[in-house]
C-alpha cells in the first residue's frame, strides 16, 4: 500500500517529460472530468489514463492505486444509487437516473484520483519541487512543505502498520469484520502517531534549514527543467483533452 | 574555534536543562570525540554547537557560544551553518530528497557551490562513503546503513569547517563504521576539518580521536587527551562509560607495578607496554 506513493525509476516519456508538463497535464484531466457530464467522455478519460500508466511503465502500480479506488467507490457507488430518487423505478428505490448519476460520481473520481498518485510514480518529488520553483517561480518554502507532506504520507503509512503490528503480537485483533469496533481500535492509536510525526517534520525543517533552506530561490538548481518535444506533445493532448470535454459535454 | 562559555540550555517545558554550566573550547583542526549514558546531553550539546539551539529548539538558553568568534545567538542559523555541518542522530528526518543524488545536491545549491565544482565533489562524496552505487536509488529502497551514509555524504559534499556528528555508526555494522572513522580522520588531516563526533564504541573513539568528552547529567565529566581521560577508569564506569580493556590492563599494571604508565589506547600499545615490563 505505501508503495503507491513513491517513485518508479525508469526512462520513459513520462519520466523525461518536464514536471511542470506533467502537472499541466494532470489538471487538464481533473478539469476535463469535472467539465464533463457525459459517460462516455468519463470512460474515455479512465482509458486515458489507464495509457498513462502504461507509458510511464508503471502499470501494475496504476492497477494497484485501481483496486484501491474500487473499494472506495463501491460504497460511493451504493450511496448515490440509493439517495437519487429522479427518474424511472427500476428495482425498489433504485432509479435508472441513480445508476448512471452514481457512475459518473465514481468514474470521476477514479479518473481524477488515478493522475494524482501517477505523477507521483514517474517524478522524483525533488524534481516536482524544483521545477515549481525554477519554472514557474513558486516560492521555495510552498514547494517544499508540499513535497514534504508528500513524503511523509508513506512514512505515515509505515509507522501506523509498525505500530499495529505492535499491538496485534500484544493479542490485540484488528483483523475484526466489525469496521466500527476496528475504527474504534485505531483511533487511539492516532494520538501518539501524530506526536511522532510532528516530531519528525520538525527534524526534517530543521535538517533542511541547517543546510541553506533560507537561501534556496528560482536559481539555485543545478538540474535544469527544459521543455522538450515530449512536453509539446503533452500539451497539445491536454488541450485537445480540455477541447473534447468542452465541446462533448451533452453527449450521454 | 569553537568557544563555549558557560552555557546552560533547559528546553521548553522541560523540568531540569539538558546543559548545566558548560564551558569547553575546541582548536581548529581538532578531532573531539563525545561520549556519555543516554540523555546526557550530547544532542543537545551538538545543537548548541551548530546554532540549531537556540535558533530551531527553544528553550532558555545562558552562557555564550562562539564559532570563529561568530555569537550563535546573534547570527542567523544559515550563516553559522555555512561553518558547522551536522549529521543527525535521526536518520530518517534527516534526508530530504527521495534519491540518493539529490540529497547531496540540496545542500550545495542552497549554498550556491559553482556548478563547475558540483560533480566532482558529489562523486568524491559518495566514493569516500563507499555508495557510487547507490547513486540514482531512491531512499526508500535504502537500509538503515545505506541510508545512515547518505546523510554523511550529503555533507561531506558541503565541506563545511566543522563536521558535528551525532551517532553516526549507529546503524553500521563494525566494518563501516571503522571506514567512516578512517575517512573522518582523512578529513581531519587532509582538509583540517574540525570533527566533533558522538559515538557510543568506545574503542572508535580511542583509536581515532585525539580528545575526549565524557557527559554525565548535562554536566561536562572529563575532557581532555583521549589517555588521559583514560586514566580515570572507575569514575567513568560509575557514570556509565566503560573504557576499552587496554586502559584497564594499563591501570592495574600501573597499579601492580607501581610506575605511572600511561593508558594504553589500542592493542599494539598494550602490547609494547607488557613487552617493555618482560624485558
Ligand atoms: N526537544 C526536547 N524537549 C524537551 N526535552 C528534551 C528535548 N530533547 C532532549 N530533551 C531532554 O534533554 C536531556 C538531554 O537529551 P539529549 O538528547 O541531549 O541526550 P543524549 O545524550 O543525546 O542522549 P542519547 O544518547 O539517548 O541520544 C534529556 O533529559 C532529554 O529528555
Ligand atoms: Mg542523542
Amino acid at each position: 500500500m505505501t508503495e503507491i506513493f513513491q517513485y518508479t525509476p525508469g526512462n520513459s516519456p513520462l519520466h523525461r517529460m518536464n514536471p511542470v508538463t506533467k502537472i499541466l497535464l494532470t489538471i487538464c484531466v481533473c478539469v476535463a472530468a469535472f467539465v464533463t457530464d457525459s459517460l462516455i467522455v468519463l470512460a474515455a478519460l479512465f482509458v486515458f489514463d489507464l495509457l498513462i500508466g502504461l507509458t510511464g511503465g508503471v502499470f501494475r502500480k496504476t492497477l494497484a492505486v485501481l483496486k484501491g479506488l474500487v473499494k472506495v467507490s463501491v460504497f460511493l457507488f451504493a450511496l448515490q444509487a440509493l439517495l437519487v430518487r429522479r427518474g424511472n423505478v427500476l428495482f425498489r428505490i433504485v432509479t435508472d437516473e441513480g445508476l448512471m448519476l452514481a457512475s459518473k460520481v465514481v468514474l470521476r473520481l477514479i479518473v481524477v484520483c488515478l493522475p494524482l498518485t501517477l505523477i507521483l510514480a514517474v517524478t522524483k518529488i525533488s524534481d516536482l519541487a524544483n521545477a515549481m520553483v525554477q519554472v514557474l517561480h513558486l516560492p521555495y518554502p510552498y514547494a517544499f512543505t508540499l513535497t514534504t507532506a508528500i513524503r511523509f504520507v508513506p512514512q505515515f503509512m509505515e509507522e501506523m502498520t509498525g505500530i499495529m503490528e505492535a499491538q496485534t503480537a500484544r493479542g490485540v485483533e484488528f483483523d475484526t469484520r466489525n469496521s466500527i469496533k476496528k475504527i474504534g481500535m485505531i483511533l487511539p492509536l492516532c494520538a501518539p502517531l501524530l506526536i511522532s510525526s510532528i516530531r519528525r517534520t520538525t527534524a526534517t525543517a530543521v535538517a533542511a534549514e541547517v543546510r541553506g533552506f533560507e537561501l534556496r530561490n528560482h536559481g539555485s538548481g543545478y538540474k535544469k527543467y527544459g521543455f522538450g518535444p515530449i512536453d509539446l506533445i503533452a500539451v497539445l493532448i491536454s488541450a485537445a483533452l480540455i477541447a473534447g470535454a468542452v465541446l462533448l459535454r451533452n453527449i450521454p | 574555534m569553537i568557544e563555549i562559555d558557560g552555557l546552560t540550555f533547559q528546553y521548553d517545558g522541560a523540568a531540569s536543562p539538558a546543559l548545566k554550566d558548560i564551558s569547553l573550547s575546541i582548536e581548529d583542526g581538532g578531532f573531539v570525540g563525545v561520549i556519555g549514558h543516554a540523555g546526557a546531553g550530547k544532542t543537545t550539546l551538538a545543537g548548541a554547537i551548530s546554532g540549531i539551539i537556540p535558533h530551531s529548539y527553544k528553550g532558555d538558553f545562558y552562557g555564550s557560544v562562539k564559532i570563529d568568534g561568530m555569537d550563535t545567538v546573534d547570527n542567523r542559523l544559515t550563516d553559522i551553518s555555512r561553518l558547522v555541518g551536522t549529521v543527525f542522530q535521526d536518520t530518517d528526518s534527516q534526508i530530504i530528497s527521495s534519491v540518493v543524488e539529490d540529497e547531496l545536491l540540496y545542500g550545495m545549491e542552497n549554498f550556491g557551490v559553482p556548478r563547475g565544482e558540483i560533480e566532482e565533489r558529489l562523486s568524491f562524496a559518495l566514493d569516500e562513503v563507499g555508495i557510487p552505487q547507490l547513486r540514482n536509488r531512491t531512499i526508500a529502497s535504502l537500509s538503515g546503513g545505506q541510508r545512515q551514509k547518505v546523510a554523511i555524504a550529503s555533507l561531506i559534499a558541503l565541506r563545511p569547517k566543522i563536521l558535528v556528528l551525532d551517532e553516526p555508526t549507529g546503524e553500521l555494522d563494525p566494518g563501516s563504521s571503522r571506514q567512516v572513522f578512517s575517512l573522518l580522520r582523512r578529513l581531519n588531516s587532509e582538509y583540517g576539518m574540525t570533527i566533533i563526533v558522538i559515538e557510543q564504541k568506545i574503542m572508535l573513539l580511542c583509536e581515532f580521536a585525539e580528545k575526549l568528552v565524557v557527559m554525565n547529567r548535562g554536566e561536562i565529566a572529563f575532557s581532555g587527551d583521549v589517555r588521559d581521560v583514560l586514566l580515570h577508569i572507575d569514575e567513568l564506569r560509575e557514570i556509565g562509560v566503560n573504557c576499552p580493556r587496554v586502559a584497564l590492563l594499563s591501570k592495574l599494571l600501573s597499579e601492580k607495578t607501581g610506575r605511572q604508565l600511561p593508558a594504553a589506547v589500542n592493542i599494539d600499545e598494550a602490547e609494547r607496554m607488557i613487552k617493555e615490563m618482560i624485558a
